[in-house]
């Protein structure tokens, strides 16, 4: 099956022709000493087996598939949550081109970050001549409002002491004196991506409320009605935060987004290429002190930041990614709670339409299996949707969540009647997952794009939720917030249930005796 | 690190590379390792230059010493295709925390290379050193060596710490290792008079396996390719064969030339991109092939075969010649691909009216000379501004690039296909020219690129006066 000027295919398709085949097949036996296919078969077996699992879980060492990424990951998408702000990570530059080109593949947008480019010598003598430079150039070459500057391991290590070091490049005259540059320190061995996520917003709101390093009077709070509201990291910030704000202005409540990244990440197509765009003004982020509360939509995201805030006065509300009847029921009440403004009708109307909808379809859920894993928040908000759903999570891991978290589940899936069987992994990877799906099967899996492999190693179908999804495009454009996010969350769940049944009853004359049109 | 140092010196010393031959020896001593700008957006690092350089050996186990930044992000990032283990997809990190960099974390290395060579039983494992382990003194080599005598199994140091320098310079180190470690290590069962390595081939998309077919019908044998779709035991055994293509100039010319001088295996520098080129490959493998010793008679089967191929190609890409005619291209990608690409789509009449040659050598660049004639075509480093700039006006038709560059095309209106690493469609050899030439009269011909550069109806003069009236 040669490529055929009037039928060109791709490479799903062209190495399935018999002379790629049998190449590859020859290639196999006559070069590469295989194993025989009944030795393959066995250990393939084993691998299923409890026997298995049980050295699997004993691991120390060795980490397989983990489901997490590192503190300057989350720094950079906090600080693109700023107008013109452009995040400089401090340490080596190999680190940065991996957060863009992370970024872009989820989002399918431009990245922009730069790097402090440490190289050996300054592994040896110190990162500050990198930091006076670096800080000058990309002022000059990117002209942004204000540089939030991050730390990769390397610098961690070395212990370069970023407050010093931006003085001292201010003093050299490498930045204007005036211009905002927060920092935070995100070394990538402590943590994951959501502490990364908290230490750079902390760094940013200490900034502007704390006097600028000492630069500018501390701000004195001022209180003016104001809501905060802080989405986290979240791989669906883009369709979130605008849910989130329609359902704000519905209400007629005056809030600030602190980190608005939902239009740096979805730039129109008009012939204009936006480095940056949208996010919270810097003036918003200093007159964010005066808020009278702060709603942070993830716990685990925000635990420092919350601490800076509330130590400033506010009172502060932490939820775990709400999904869901219930849980927006309980982030709309606090909302009017702190705001005094009503529920508007309109919004009630999209509840009843939610609960219209689940009514509809519960049938196909209720009862159903389902093993969780992604961020602690997330896999936390989910559960209580699957919950809500009557469906039985069995397993939930999340390979950055702690003991906090585990706690939290626990209570959670202790409030239900279908929480009784599930069990909670904190830390562990997703060659545990593998485990805990062969030996105690689910009917459904939901995690990020990385979960692919145990679909395909268990046969287990994969609901695509969570961060990052780099095979399937532009669902991060839809809320999973609010009562539509928990309808488009629910849709996804049911899209790939009759799509399974539909792939399982469509042997013709064999098993197509179910093959309806009607489900 | 003194060992480290030693080493990127060597390898920025590199007799055979074609910048370094232009330099006068007091610059050439200084090394090519480009400083990098803080503060400007910057490209890959050292070790993740070696990552896509290895990672392609399928059958063992790529194991990152390191904190979750370095595997939590490269983890199979790449689109290199596997005839048959599926083990280097499988991510395997030491994902060092806090108590690793107080008590170091060695120790915890050990116990991660034992545990992968319980579990997964790979014929080698490579331990990727980076930033963080280089700097608190893990002595990932002496970890190695323990752990191969006490396993009994090939454990493989790739000493590549990001700091070290660009990505280029993980593509070497990347071959250094091989060289040190692998290379020589084991002997092929058998050998002919007709065995080649091929290196610099990653196997994206599938390319190595267009081009496979045309060597196994003249009897040429792969001995090892590297590292597209490669095993460890065939690397392993590469010195034994007779001649050598390399494929991608820059990343791995110390692997071909160290393999010719230790092991006596001939090379050249070819590319299987464009119908020309691909039949000189040919050509050149077999003229190196029998001047080694294999029958004469090799070179009549080859010209024959380019012959029919040849034929086979033009005949399926005349359908495209007159569509595509005349048509505008901005090339950005880098070495070999910045003259051979050029060279193919030149014969479909197309004009390229720019490419880049920041990652060329001297040799690329007077190769793209000679294509398109004129200077003002190379640029050595556009910057995403300039680029912005010339595609918005249009000057081009389409660009060919990576996903990096990917966004701008796409912002500025203008048509785009991915020739680099994510890209979905094999582009090597006769087969792939005709994929390519396909792909971009697809491209060109997408009905959003005519959706996308008229303005929106309310935008049109004409439309917005008879609203105007209507209001009235």
């Amino acid at each position: 099956m040669s490529q055929d000027a009037e039928k060109v295919i791709d490479h799903l398709e062209l190495f399935r022709g018999p002379e790629y085949t049998e190449m590859l097949a020859n290639k196999k036996y006559m070069f590469e000493d295989p194993v025989p296919a009944e030795e393959l078969a066995r250990v393939n077996e084993w691998t299923k087996s409890s026997e298995y699992r049980e050295k699997n879980f004993a691991r120390e060492g060795l980490t397989v598939n983990p489901a997490k990424a590192c503190q300057p990951l989350g720094a950079v998408f906090a600080a693109l949550g700023f107008e013109r702000t452009l995040p400089f990570v401090h340490g080596s530059q190999g680190c940065v081109a991996y957060y863009r080109s992370h970024f872009s593949r989820h989002f399918k947008e431009p990245t922009s970050a730069v790097s402090s480019s440490m190289t050996e010598d300054a592994a040896v003598f110190g990162g500050l001549a990198n930091m006076i430079d670096g800080l000058a150039n990309s002022f000059s070459l990117y002209k942004p409002k204000m540089i939030a500057v991050s730390t990769t391991c390397m610098a961690e290590v070395i212990g370069d002491d970023l407050n010093a070091f931006i003085k001292n490049a201010k003093e050299k005259e490498s930045v204007p004196q005036d211009l905002d540059v927060p920092f935070a320190h995100t070394p990538a061995f402590v943590g994951s991506h959501v502490t990364g996520y908290d230490n750079a917003l902390k760094g940013i709101i200490e900034h502007f409320w704390d006097g600028k390093a000492g630069t500018a009077p501390k701000l004195e709070r001022q209180p003016n009605g104001k809501l905060n509201f802080i989405g986290g990291f979240d791989g669906y910030t883009v369709g979130n935060l605008r849910e989130i704000k329609r359902l704000f202005d519905l209400m007629g409540v005056e809030y600030t987004i602190l980190g608005d990244n939902s239009d740096v990440w979805d730039t129109p197509g008009d012939g204009l290429f936006r480095m940056y765009d949208g996010g919270t003004t810097l003036e918003d982020a200093a007159n964010a002190i005066h808020a009278t509360a702060t709603i942070s939509m993830q716990e685990f995201c925000t635990e420092k930041t919350l601490d800076v805030i509330e130590g400033h006065g506010q009172e502060v509300i932490a939820f775990n990614h709400p999904v869901g009847v219930e849980a927006t029921d309980r982030l709309l009440m606090e909302v009017s709670r702190l705001t005094g403004k009503p529920i508007p009708a309109a919004i009630a109307k999209e509840r009843g339409r939610l609960i219209d909808a689940i009514a509809d379809s519960s049938a196909h859920i209720h009862g159903k299996k389902f093993a969780l894993f992604g961020d602690p928040d997330l896999t936390l908000g989910l559960a209580g949707f699957l919950l809500e759903l009557g469906a039985e999570p069995v397993h939930i891991l999340s390979t950055n969540g702690g003991k906090e978290w585990k706690q939290k589940a626990e209570v959670l899936l202790a409030g239900s009647p279908f929480g009784k069987g599930c069990h909670v992994y904190p830390g562990k990877d997703l060659w545990h997952m593998r485990s805990l799906l062969f030996t105690e099967p689910v009917d459904f899996l939901i995690g990020n794009t990385y979960g692919k492999f145990l679909e395909r190693d268990t046969k287990t179908p994969l609901i695509r939720l969570g961060f990052p999804i780099f095979d399937r495009h532009h669902h991060h454009r839809y809320p999973v917030w609010g009562y539509q996010g928990g309808l488009n969350v629910l849709v996804t769940i049911l899209d790939k249930i009759f799509d399974h049944i539909d792939q399982n009853t469509n042997v013709v004359a064999k098993t197509d005796y179910s093959f309806d049109i009607i489900r | 690190m003194s060992t480290l140092s030693t080493k990127v010196q060597s390898v920025l010393d590199e007799p055979a590379c074609a910048t370094n031959q232009a330099k006068p020896d007091r610059e050439r001593k200084k090394g090519c390792n480009k400083l990098l700008a803080p503060g400007a957006a910057a490209g890959g690092c050292a070790f993740d230059g070696a990552k896509i350089a290895l990672q392609p050996i399928t059958d063992v186990a790529h194991l990152v010493h390191g904190p979750i930044n370095c595997e939590g992000h490269s983890w199979d990032g790449r689109g290199s295709k596997s005839s048959g283990p599926l083990l280097y997809r499988t991510s395997f990190t030491t994902a060092m925390t806090e108590q690793d960099i107080i008590f170091g974390g060695e120790k915890h290395l050990y116990k991660a290379i034992k545990e992968v060579v319980e579990k997964y039983n790979p014929p080698a494992v490579f331990v990727y050193q980076t930033c963080v382990p280089a700097m608190i003194g893990d002595d990932i080599e002496a970890v190695c060596k323990a752990a191969a005598a006490k396993l009994g199994k090939p454990v493989i140091p790739v000493n590549v710490p990001g700091f070290a320098g660009s990505k280029n310079l993980g593509n070497k180190l990347a071959g250094e290792t091989l060289l040190d470690y692998v290379i020589g290590t084991e002997e092929p069962a058998e050998t002919t008079p007709y065995d080649i390595n091929i290196i610099g081939e990653y196997n994206l998309s599938g390319e190595l396996w267009q081009v496979k077919p045309l060597l196994d019908e003249l009897g040429i044998r792969i001995l090892a390719c590297i590292s597209g779709d490669a095993k460890y035991h065939e690397v392993a055994r590469s010195h034994r064969a007779r001649a050598a293509i390399m494929v991608c100039s820059k990343a791995m010319i110390n692997v071909a030339r160290k393999m010719e001088e230790r092991y006596g295996i001939p090379f050249f520098e070819g590319s299987f991109y464009g119908v020309g080129d691909m039949s000189d490959a040919l050509r050149r493998i077999s003229q190196l092939l029998v001047d080694r010793g294999a029958p004469a008679e090799l070179l009549g089967r080859t010209e024959a075969v380019i012959a029919r191929e040849e034929v086979r190609a033009w005949k399926r890409i005349a359908p495209f010649k007159k569509r595509l005619s005349g048509k505008r291209v901005l090339l950005f990608t880098g070495g070999v691909k910045s003259w051979s690409v050029v060279a193919a789509l030149q014969e479909t009449g197309m004009v390229i009216i720019g490419t880049s040659t920041k990652k060329s050598t001297p040799d690329d660049k007077e190769r793209i000379r000679e294509l398109v004639k004129d200077d003002a075509h190379m640029f050595d480093d556009l910057k995403p501004r300039e680029m912005y700039k010339m595609l918005k006006e249009a000057r081009a038709d389409i660009m060919l690039s990576g996903g990096r560059t990917q966004f701008v095309a796409l912002k500025a209106k203008m048509p785009w296909l991915d020739i680099n690493q994510e890209r979905h469609h094999a582009y090597a050899g006769y087969e792939g020219m005709v994929a390519l030439v396909s792909e971009i009269d697809k491209a060109l011909s997408n009905p959003i690129w005519e959706q996308i550069r008229r303005p929106a109806p309310w935008d049109v003069a004409a439309v917005r006066d008879q609203l105007q009236i209507h209001i009235a």
